[in-house]
C-alpha cells in the first residue's frame, strides 16, 4: 500500500464502460430513473417499501451487468458508521406508551419497534449507496453534464445561466483527479524535507496537523491553474459568443419512455406498499 | 472583390503597442514599449527572447487575450479592442499554451476538443467532422474517449492542438509547447508543425530552444519588450547579432561546429541545421594511422568502478494497485550507484524515471524487488524513513510543489528546524551559497515573487540544507532558458565537487551528458541499457530506437565514425571529441 496515492480516494468518475441495457440508455433518462427511486427509496416509511428498493437495485445491477463485488466495494467504507447509527436507533427511537419491551436491564430497554427501526435505517442506507454507486458506475461524467443540461435547459427562460453552471460542473469534474494529484506530489515534497508524510506512524492529531501546510500551496497552484485554465478557454472562444451548441445529440427512444414509466411505477411501489 | 480584399490584408498588423502588467498595490510592471510588426498569411515565425521580454505577452495580444494600452492590433483587418470581433479573431487564431494540463476542459478527449467549436455554435454534424479531422491530423484518434488526466504529456500536448485546430484557424500560435515535452514528443510536435505549416497554415513558434528557432522562415527576437532584431535565421544567428548578449544562445550546431571549424576547415561555421553539420563532416583519408582502439575508452570507463551506495533489484511498482486505474510503472529494474558519482537516469514520458527516483529517498517502497539507499534497507518495515529522507534528499521537477512557506528564508530553513538542528542560519546561508543565491538580498523576498530559475534555486537550497549525502534530482532543468539552465548546472557540478552523490533523472541529454558518468536506460519501466555515459550515449541508433535523442557531441562522433574516421566510441564530451580529432589529423604527438 502506498500512502501517497491520493488519487485512489477519488470516488468519482468510477464509470464502467460497458455495454449493457442500462448504459445504452439516454442519459436523460436514467438521471431521471435514478432521481425518482432515490426519491422514493429516501421518503418511503415502509419496511416493504425498503427492500421493494433493495430487491430492484439488486436487479438493475444484474441488468446493468456490473459485478456485485463492485458494489459492496462502495458500501465497505461506510459501514461502520451505519452500523452506529443502527445501534443508536436502537435505544433511542420512540415506542408507543404500551409496547411491551423485549428486553430491559436497568435503564436500558429494547423495543421491538427500535429494531424495526435500526433495521430499516440500515437498509435504506444500503440500498441508497448501491443507487449511487449504480449511477456513478453506468453515468460517465460526460453524460451526467449534458444529461443534466438538456434537462435544466428550461431553467434558461428564468434567466438562470444554466450553461455557465453546466460548465462550472464540467471543469470541477475536471479538477478532482488534478487535486488529488497535486496533494499528492505537494505531500511527497514535504515528506522530502522531514515532514511525517508516510512514514508508518503518527496518530490522528499529527495527521491533522500535516493537512495545514498542504493547504496553502494546494489554494496557490489551483487559483493560479484555474487562471490558466481561464484563459485557454478564452483562447478557444468561450463566452465571446452568446451562443453555444454542442456535438453530443441526445436521442430519447420509446425504450427510454418506458423505462422512465417503470421507474415512477417503481417509486409509486416503494412509497406506497405495506 | 471581397476576396480580393482579404487576401491582400496582412494576417497580423501590431502598430506601435505598449502593454504593462497591472499589479496588486503597486506600479504596472511594462511589458511591451513600443511594438511594430507585421505578419502574413503562411509565414512561419520564431518569437525569442529572454524570460520576461514580452514574448508571451505580444503572442497574447495576437488572438485577444490582451488589449494594448496602447497602439492597436489588427486581425486580418479586425480590431482586437472591439469585442465583437473576438470570436472570429479567435477562430482565426488559436494559441497552444506550455504546460498541457492546463488547457483541457473536458471530461472525454473527444468533447474538448469539440470544446472551440461548440464555442462558434457551430451545428453539431459539423462539429462532430471537424473533431475527428483534428484527432486524426494529431494522432490523436484511438485516445479520443480517454480521460485527458490520463494521457501522457506529449499526448495532452497534441491533444490541445487538436482543440486549436478543430476551429480552423489560419494562425496557431505555439506558446513554449515543447518546454515540458521529453524529446519523442518534442520530434512528434515538430513534425506536426511542419506539416501544418507546409499545408498553408501561419505558425507562430515561442521557445527557448534555439534549434526549433532556425527551423522557421523568420525569427525575430525580443528584448525588454522591444524587437531587437528581425530577420531569417541565418540573419539572426550570426556571430553580428550578439545573442548572448540578450539572454540568448546559438543554436546547438553552430557553437559544436564553430569549434570544429577550427580544425576541421571543411566544416561551416555556422550551419543552421544539425544536418548541415553533420552532412558537411569530412570523409577520413588518411589511412596510415591504426585505428584507436574502442577498447581505451571501454577500459576508462570501467575503471570508474567502486562502491555501490545505492542499489535497486529487481524492483517492480504498480500505481493504484487493485483498482480499475492500475498501471505498471516498473517492471523489474535493477540500478548500482556509485558513491561520489554521478548517475543518470534517461528515458522518455512515462519510462519510470521519477517512480524509481522516489524509490531512492524512501518516498515508495518497495512492493517487488529490493532497494538499499546508503546502510538503509528499505524493506525492513523497522527502517526510518525519516533518516532516509534526509540521507537521500530529493528535488523535484515543478518548484512550485516544493514550496509553501511565505520567505525564501523561512522555505529553506523548514527541514533543518524540523531536524532540530541548533544553526539553522549558518545552515541556510551555506545551502543559498551553494546554489547561487545571495542571503542577506533574498532570505526576506517572498517566494510567489521569484523567477522561474530562482524558484528552482530555492528549492534544491532547501533540500541541501537538509545536508543529504545524496542528492536526486527530477528534471533539474526542464522549463528553463539557456541562461538559467546553465547556472543550474553550475551549481550541480559545484555538488559533485564537494564529493556528493547525485542521481538526476532528464530528457536533455547535452545535460546529463555534461554531469553523469553512469547512465541506466528506462524504456516503459524497464531497464534497457546500463553503464558509463560514454559507451551509452554512443549507442545513437539504440537510443533512438527508445525514442531518446543522443547528445550532439555523440552524434556529430556516430557520424564521423560512420565516415571512417578512428574517434572512439566513447566520446561525450566536445573537448574530447576536438583532442580526438586533433590527435588523428596531427598524427598523434603524444
Amino acid at each position: 500500500m502506498n500512502n501517497f496515492e491520493f488519487l485512489r480516494m477519488v470516488n468519482i468518475g468510477q464509470y464502467l464502460p460497458l455495454d449493457s441495457f442500462l448504459h445504452r440508455r439516454d442519459p436523460r433518462a436514467m438521471l431521471a430513473v435514478y432521481f425518482l427511486l432515490l426519491a422514493a427509496t429516501t421518503f418511503t416509511k415502509s419496511l416493504v417499501g425498503i427492500l421493494i428498493a433493495l430487491g430492484l437495485v439488486l436487479i438493475l445491477f444484474a441488468i446493468g451487468r456490473i459485478p456485485l463485488r463492485y458494489a459492496l466495494r462502495g458500501l465497505l467504507p461506510p459501514l461502520p458508521f451505519l452500523l452506529i447509527l443502527a445501534v443508536l436507533q436502537v435505544f433511542i427511537s420512540i415506542h408507543p406508551p404500551d409496547a411491551q419491551p423485549l428486553f430491559e436491564w436497568k435503564f436500558i430497554s429494547i423495543y421491538t419497534s427500535g429494531l424495526l427501526a435500526a433495521g430499516k435505517l440500515l437498509l435504506r442506507f444500503v440500498a441508497l449507496i448501491l443507487l449511487l454507486s449504480l449511477a456513478s458506475f453506468t453515468l460517465s461524467t460526460s453524460e451526467m453534464i449534458h444529461g443534466s443540461e438538456s434537462l435544466l435547459k428550461p431553467l434558461t427562460y428564468l434567466r438562470i445561466p444554466v450553461h455557465d453552471l453546466v460548465m462550472v460542473i464540467q471543469v470541477t469534474f475536471r479538477f478532482i483527479p488534478f487535486l488529488a494529484q497535486t496533494a499528492e506530489r505537494i505531500a511527497k515534497a514535504q515528506a522530502s524535507r522531514g515532514a511525517e508524510w508516510g512514514t508508518r506512524k503518527g496518530g490522528l492529531l499529527a495527521r491533522t496537523r500535516q493537512i495545514v501546510p498542504l493547504i496553502v500551496p494546494l489554494f496557490m497552484i489551483s487559483l493560479e491553474r484555474a487562471e490558466t485554465m481561464a484563459l485557454a478557454m478564452d483562447a478557444r472562444g468561450y463566452g465571446s459568443n452568446p451562443r453555444r451548441s454542442s456535438m453530443i445529440v441526445l436521442r430519447f427512444t420509446w425504450q427510454d419512455g418506458v423505462v422512465i414509466l417503470l421507474a415512477a411505477a417503481a417509486g409509486a411501489a416503494i412509497l406506497l406498499l405495506g | 472583390m471581397l476576396e480580393c480584399l482579404t487576401m491582400a490584408l496582412p494576417l497580423i498588423k501590431v502598430e506601435n503597442i505598449y502593454y504593462s502588467h497591472p499589479v496588486n498595490s503597486g506600479e504596472p510592471v511594462p511589458a511591451l514599449r513600443g511594438i511594430d510588426l507585421q505578419i502574413e498569411e503562411g509565414e512561419y515565425v520564431a518569437l525569442i527572447g529572454a524570460n520576461g521580454s514580452g514574448k508571451t505577452t505580444l503572442a497574447r495580444h495576437f488572438n485577444a487575450l490582451l488589449k494594448p494600452e496602447r497602439g492597436d492590433v489588427w486581425i486580418n483587418g479586425m480590431n482586437t479592442r472591439e469585442d465583437h470581433n473576438h470570436p472570429q479573431i479567435r477562430s482565426l487564431v488559436g494559441m497552444v499554451f506550455q504546460s498541457p494540463e492546463d488547457q483541457l476542459v473536458a471530461t472525454i478527449l473527444e468533447e474538448d476538443v469539440a470544446f472551440g467549436p461548440e464555442n462558434l455554435n457551430l451545428p453539431p454534424e459539423e462539429i462532430r467532422q471537424r473533431v475527428n479531422e483534428a484527432l486524426r491530423v494529431t494522432g490523436m484518434w484511438e485516445h479520443r474517449e480517454r480521460p485527458p488526466h490520463l494521457l501522457s504529456a506529449g499526448q495532452m500536448q497534441r491533444a490541445a492542438l487538436a482543440g486549436v485546430l478543430a476551429m480552423r484557424p489560419r494562425c496557431v500560435i505555439f506558446d513554449e509547447t515543447t518546454a515540458m515535452l521529453d524529446p519523442g514528443g518534442r520530434r512528434m510536435v515538430k513534425e506536426l508543425i511542419q506539416r501544418l505549416h507546409r499545408e498553408g497554415l501561419t505558425v507562430i513558434v515561442i521557445t527557448h530552444f534555439m534549434q526549433e528557432a532556425a527551423n522557421a522562415d523568420r525569427v525575430v527576437v525580443l528584448d525588454n519588450g522591444r524587437v531587437m532584431l528581425d530577420g531569417t535565421p541565418a540573419q539572426i544567428f550570426s556571430p553580428a547579432s550578439r545573442l548572448t548578449e540578450l539572454g540568448l544562445d546559438m543554436p546547438q550546431p553552430m557553437l559544436m561546429a564553430c569549434k570544429l571549424h577550427t580544425i576541421l576547415p571543411e566544416v561551416p561555421e555556422f550551419p543552421l541545421h544539425l544536418i548541415d553539420l553533420l552532412n558537411a563532416l569530412p570523409e577520413y583519408e588518411d589511412n596510415h594511422r591504426p585505428l584507436a582502439s574502442a577498447a581505451d575508452g571501454q577500459a576508462q570507463a570501467d575503471a570508474l568502478g567502486g562502491e555501490a551506495l545505492l542499489q535497486v533489484i529487481d524492483l517492480e511498482h504498480v500505481y493504484l494497485k487493485g483498482t480499475p486505474l492500475a498501471h505498471t510503472a516498473l517492471r523489474g529494474v535493477s540500478l548500482q550507484a556509485l558513491n561520489r558519482g554521478t548517475h543518470g537516469l534517461i528515458g522518455g514520458t512515462g519510462s519510470g524515471k521519477s517512480t524509481l527516483l522516489q524509490h531512492l529517498n524512501g518516498l515508495l517502497l518497495p512492493q517487488v524487488g529490493q532497494v538499499r539507499v546508503g546502510k538503509f534497507d528499505l524493506n525492513d518495515t523497522q527502517t526510518d524513513l525519516k533518516a532516509v529522507r534526509r540521507y537521500a534528499g530529493l528535488v523535484f521537477q515543478t518548484p512550485d510543489y516544493q514550496l509553501f512557506e511565505q520567505y525564501v528564508g523561512d522555505e529553506i530553513a523548514y527541514g533543518p528546524r524540523l531536524k532540530g538542528e541548533e544553526n539553522v542560519r549558518d545552515t541556510v546561508r551555506w545551502a543559498m551559497e551553494m546554489v547561487g543565491l545571495d542571503f542577506e538580498g533574498f532570505k526576506d523576498r517572498l517566494t510567489f515573487t521569484l523567477s522561474g530559475g530562482e524558484r528552482r534555486k530555492v528549492a534544491l537550497a532547501s533540500i541541501l540544507a537538509m545536508r543529504p549525502q545524496v542528492l536526486l534530482l527530477d528534471e533539474p532543468s526542464a522549463g528553463l532558458d539557456p541562461v538559467s539552465r546553465r547556472s543550474v548546472i553550475k551549481n550541480l557540478r559545484k555538488l559533485q565537487q564537494e564529493g556528493m552523490t547525485l542521481v538526476l533523472s532528464s530528457h536533455h541529454m547535452e545535460d546529463v551528458a555534461e554531469l553523469a558518468d553512469r547512465l541506466t536506460v528506462l524504456d516503459h519501466g524497464v531497464d534497457v541499457m546500463q553503464g558509463s555515459s560514454q559507451v551509452i550515449f554512443n549507442s545513437v541508433e539504440q537510443l533512438e530506437s527508445y525514442g531518446l535523442e543522443p547528445p550532439l557531441v555523440a552524434k556529430v562522433a556516430a557520424t564521423m565514425r560512420a565516415k571512417g574516421w578512428p574517434l572512439p566510441a566513447t566520446t561525450m564530451r566536445v573537448g574530447s571529441l576536438l583532442r580526438g580529432i586533433r590527435r588523428i589529423t596531427e598524427g598523434g604527438g603524444e
